[in-house]
């Protein structure tokens, strides 16, 4: 299957998070995954996108842009933002280590991360040319990798 | 009955149930906080939110959820949930919110365990 891709943008606003997770769920059926690992990637998705309207974005018309990818053997998303209000240093390796370790089953906040990080099977944060962050969660297709 | 349009609030004696109606993403998390705040507003310190109707929740509600149970117990209440599907009671166990959040199987046993 020849790689193909599909690409949307979305204003930076958790509303429109809904229809896009229900968009990728499609995807992940029309592409046979399993019931579960769909959940995974519809939560996957879902982390990705809150964070990139939280803390990627200045305004709602930002916007952030998703790059859907599919061949015979994964699916891939990369959801690009813009960067946010505040220093963007949250991308760098000394600051995710950080929230990592403070991250705490009876905290309110800083999960998001460690979710996309459990139920992916790659996943990849870099610093994009437009001053925001490019976040990478991959999904092999393979149905050998369902985690959990 | 209360509520809004996706957050049902029943009673039963002391006891208030929300029946969630909506899969629970970042947009639908800020109204379950709102309603949950209410609640404490209200000094309602038992809750039971069922979640028969909820096939998605991420990491905003969660968060909710557990901060809400928190501020309850100060008041010597808690917050219980029901009814969850397995994917849900897997990202709580992934979080490790389950530690800290009680999970029963009914709205029965939730209710019970008051």
């Amino acid at each position: 299957m020849e790689k193909t891709y599909i690409e949307l943008k979305v204003p930076s606003d958790v509303y429109y998070i809904e229809p896009v997770r229900a968009f990728i769920g499609k995807l992940s059926e029309t592409l046979k995954f399993p019931k579960k690992r769909i959940a995974d990637i519809q939560l996957t998705l879902d982390e990705i996108c809150s964070n990139a309207v939280y803390h990627g974005s200045k305004c709602v018309t930002c916007g952030i842009q998703l790059r859907i990818s599919v061949d015979s053997h994964a699916l891939e998303i990369v959801v690009q933002d813009k960067g946010g209000k505040g220093p963007h240093d949250w991308l760098t390796p000394g600051k995710l280590a950080e929230i990592q370790s403070k991250r705490s089953p009876t905290g309110e906040r800083g999960h998001g991360l460690y979710l996309i990080e459990c139920l992916s099977d790659v996943h990849k944060l870099q610093a994009n040319a437009i001053g925001g962050t490019d976040v990478t969660a991959i999904f092999y297709r393979d149905g050998q990798t369902e985690k959990g | 009955m209360t509520g809004t349009e996706f957050m049902i609030i029943r009673e039963n004696a002391d006891i208030k149930i929300i029946d969630v109606k909506t899969d629970l993403s970042s947009y639908a998390a800020s109204d379950l906080r709102k309603v949950l705040e209410g609640l404490l507003s209200e000094k309602v310190d038992k809750v039971v939110v069922n979640f028969s109707e909820v096939n998605h929740i991420n990491s905003t509600a969660v968060g909710t959820l557990v901060g809400i149970a928190k501020r309850l117990r100060q008041n010597d209440g808690d917050l219980k949930l029901c009814n969850l599907a397995s994917t849900l009671t897997r990202t709580f166990n992934l979080i490790g919110a389950s530690s800290v959040v009680e999970i029963y199987e009914s709205e029965k046993s939730a209710i019970a365990a008051f």
